[in-house]
């Protein structure tokens, strides 16, 4: 997500008078996002802490974030990228049919309040779940969000968050980005790193049995993917690096298992807001990090001989 | 047994990662994590360091971690087109490695994020 307008949750703690959840569930997903970083925390510039803020909250169904939101809009499901256009038309002025409106499931004049709230706010910041990126349109509802969020800054300041999920899945990202230039759906095929989602992510390329071997580490895809696609891991041999017993490491035909992370290996994870944060393992663990394993791994592929034809590595000429 | 004190420890449950934890330990278990909420909690409280299982299975069988680390090398090795997915549930060093390990096998990398 280039270009994204954000900024960390220390900036939202201290600054943001006006929040917005789009798609996730906080009370129950996140549940110290409200009193650690959003609107329970008081602030020089907002001394009266949740009387100073106003929360919105945008889902289809009434969960359990509904009863902290000051207004809670319930939408049509698969709306959320008509919605999106929707406010970017209206806030820059531009007509819009009732029909158009009708079909979101909010009335105009709910949407005339929020875009006026909106612009009236000092620090405005959409916090975007699972809700809207995993639903109808993905990624181009993310992205509609932050092209909204982007030209709302014409008004006031504006920013936008994803609600990342467990674990440290916001450092895969940028740990991926910072080695290769590319977040995820990576091949390295020809040599070097090569992006094309759809085409190089996992559940595409299980469900076509494109591989002919998987390294599964940190995660249990056995639980999470569609049929086809475990009985490929099945099929092929499957490597495990996990804690516990899963649904893949079941299938799997060599599982390692490691020392869990936070628990009882050290180390860095990454916040939903792209801060790195230190691990303090508190326990000592009878197996091996996953760190180690896998680099004991890496050095026993690089005695082997290289992939290529002649079994060397490509180097770099140097030329006069 | 007096139970030992870690101060700020991080919780890496959610993407909150909460970093003003208090866990009690005793070395073996956590028995209590102050601060955290009630997911962060049942997760500290459910590992410990006990030897559950086998270090490594190999085909089903139980392996040494020295024979587990080169059947996986060999596998790997073997195959036209390697996949290394995952990363979720682990530390950034440990990430840097993978992304090392599929650029040597020239082979796929993903995430989490790609579903
Ligand atoms: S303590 Fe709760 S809110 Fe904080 S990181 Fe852990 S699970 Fe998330």
């Amino acid at each position: 997500m280039g270009g994204k307008v954000t900024c960390t949750l220390g900036e939202v703690k201290q600054r943001a008078d006006f929040i917005i959840y789009w798609g996730g569930n906080p009370a129950e997903c996140h549940p110290r996002h409200f009193t650690k970083y959003t609107i329970m925390q008081k602030s020089k510039f907002l001394p009266r802490g949740r009387k100073d803020r106003t929360m919105v909250l945008v889902d289809i169904r009434e969960t359990k974030s509904a009863k902290a939101a000051d207004i809670f809009l319930r939408i049509r499901p698969g709306k959320d990228f008509e919605l999106i256009t929707i406010l970017r038309a209206l806030i820059k002025g531009h007509p819009v049919g009732d029909d158009e409106i009708a079909e979101t499931g909010l009335s105009r004049e709910v949407i005339e309040d929020l875009i006026s709230r909106m612009k009236g706010a000092k620090f405005g910041c959409l916090f975007f779940g699972m809700g809207l990126s995993m639903t109808r349109g993905k990624h181009m509802n993310s992205a509609a969000l932050l092209y909204l969020t982007a030209e709302m800054n014409a008004f006031t300041k504006f920013v936008a968050m994803p609600m990342r999920g467990h674990g440290n899945v916001t450092g895969a990202d940028v740990i991926m980005r910072w080695q290769t230039g590319f977040p995820f759906g990576i091949s390295f095929n020809r040599g070097y790193p090569r992006y094309n989602p759809g085409e190089f992510s996992t559940v595409d390329v299980l469900v076509r049995g494109d591989c002919d071997a998987a390294f599964i580490i940190g995660a249990d895809p056995g639980a999470t993917m569609p049929q086809p696609a475990i009985d490929h891991l099945a099929r092929i041999p499957t490597i495990v690096l996990d804690p516990h017993v899963t649904h893949t490491s079941r299938l799997a035909r060599v599982h390692i298992t490691t020392a869990p992370q936070v628990i009882a290996a050290p180390g860095t994870a990454y916040r939903m807001d792209e801060l790195p944060m230190p691990l303090k393992p508190a326990l000592k663990s009878p197996y091996p990090t996953d760190e180690e394993v896998v680099r004991r791994i890496n050095e026993a592929i690089a005695k082997k001989p290289f992939w290529l034809p002649d079994g060397n590595q490509p180097q770099i000429v140097a030329t006069k | 047994m007096s139970l030992q004190v870690i101060e700020n420890a991080t919780c890496t449950f959610c993407g909150c990662v909460c970093d003003d934890i208090e866990l009690h330990h005793d070395e073996f278990r956590i028995h209590k994590a102050h601060h955290a909420c009630v997911l962060g909690t049942a997760w500290f409280l459910n590992h410990t360091a006990e030897k559950k299982y086998p270090v490594a299975l190999v085909d089903g069988r139980e392996a040494t971690l020295d024979e587990a680390i080169e059947a996986a090398a060999t596998y790997l090795h073997e195959a036209d087109m390697p996949l290394v997915y995952g990363m979720s549930n682990t530390t950034c060093e440990a990430q840097k490695e993978c992304v090392a390990l599929a650029d040597q096998l020239g082979g796929l990398l993903d995430s989490h994020t790609s579903l």
